[in-house]
């Protein structure tokens, strides 16, 4: 299940950073002398995007996994 | 092969203790002691021979220019995005920028790295947000700095959304230290276990794939020491500036700061 969690992680950061990436670049190609301040302010975006894959990844995913294995054990048993 | 697995990737203490365990719980106080020390050592040996080309007029040492340039890098980040008095921090945004990057690039090469570790992260993060906080009393009081976190001024009968947000910008204040520091321990832990798959992926041809992530790594690197610097540089900006509430006007404030010499040219 945790794996379909990921899935679905994975597709809203991709769709996220590609926005990110898209609106950045249309406004480099229509600006290009402000384009140290467009990289800045895309990378700050970009970070929060990102940090949303890593806290499941490294946080959420461990936790569920950690609460979800006592309970398979106990359905075995 | 065996070589390439244990000089790129695995955890030092995982081979003292059990894997599993190990791994959840990082660097053993030893092994990141040798990695911190590695670390400090790198840059005390960088920046020494560096300075050995400071006393001429032109810096013939490359050494020395491209730390100049590197020092120029950081200036113009610290004054464009904290405004005119950001020059003030930029030693502190300056070791940070250093220690991370050097750590970043050392995790290249070993096994693992103090950023690779989550417990420096966060003592990175908290030095970062308590410095924020401490300079944010400086400049706006004590209470002046409580008060910002409780939002706009609400009519009376609002009191209860007052305390919301300040429940909530308060969290969102802690919570800065969780991001800072899993933002890094992410990208170079998980640089180190898309290595590890992609080595496992070519054992049987005996070709170490995991060595063709080096040059995106290289690039996280820069990226994450970069992101850090940057994001306490903003959150800086933002308990620091005197007489405009929010970033862009201190970026409009920059424009005209551009614009006053070239008027004048």
């Amino acid at each position: 299940m945790e794996g379909l969690g990921i899935g679905i992680a994975i597709l809203g950061v991709a769709l996220g950073l590609g926005i990110i990436g898209f609106a950045a670049m249309n406004g480099m190609s229509r600006q290009p002398e402000a384009i140290g301040k467009m990289q800045t302010a895309m990378l700050i975006a970009l970070a929060f995007v990102e940090l949303v894959f890593l806290l499941t990844a490294f946080v959420v995913v461990p936790a569920v996994t950690a609460n979800a294995k006592p309970a398979v054990e106990a359905k075995a048993e | 092969m065996e070589i390439m697995q244990g000089l790129n990737l695995l955890p030092l203490a995982a081979a003292e203790a059990g894997h599993e365990k190990a791994h959840h719980e990082g660097l053993s106080f030893i092994g990141l002691a040798f990695y911190v020390l590695l670390v400090v050592g790198i840059l005390f040996s960088i920046l020494f021979f560096a300075k050995k080309g400071l006393n001429k007029r032109v810096f013939t040492n490359k050494l020395t220019s491209a730390t100049e340039q590197m020092y120029l890098f950081l200036e113009n980040m610290c004054v464009g995005i904290i405004g005119s008095h950001g020059k003030k921090y930029l030693p502190f945004i300056a070791t940070f920028w250093l220690v991370i990057f050097v750590s970043n690039v050392v995790s290249l090469f070993f096994p693992s790295a103090p950023t690779a570790d989550l417990g420096f992260n966060l003592g990175l993060a908290l030095i970062s947000v308590g410095y924020v906080q401490y300079e944010g009393m400086k400049s706006n009081g004590v209470l002046g700095h409580w008060k910002h976190f409780a939002g706009p001024k609400l009519p009376i009968v609002l009191i209860p959304i007052t305390l919301m947000i300040f429940i909530i910008e308060i969290i969102s204040e802690v919570m800065k230290n969780v991001s800072l520091s899993l933002r890094i321990f992410g990208n170079i832990e998980g640089g180190h276990q898309a290595a590890e798959a992609m080595n496992k992926l070519g054992q049987s041809v005996y070709i170490p794939f995991g060595a063709f992530l080096l040059p995106i790594k290289l690039l996280t690197c820069v990226v994450q020491a970069m992101l850090f610097t940057l994001l306490t540089c903003v959150y800086l900006s933002l308990v620091t500036s005197h007489d405009h509430g929010d970033e862009g006007h201190g970026e409009d404030h920059g424009d005209h700061a551009h614009g006053e010499p070239a008027a004048a040219h």
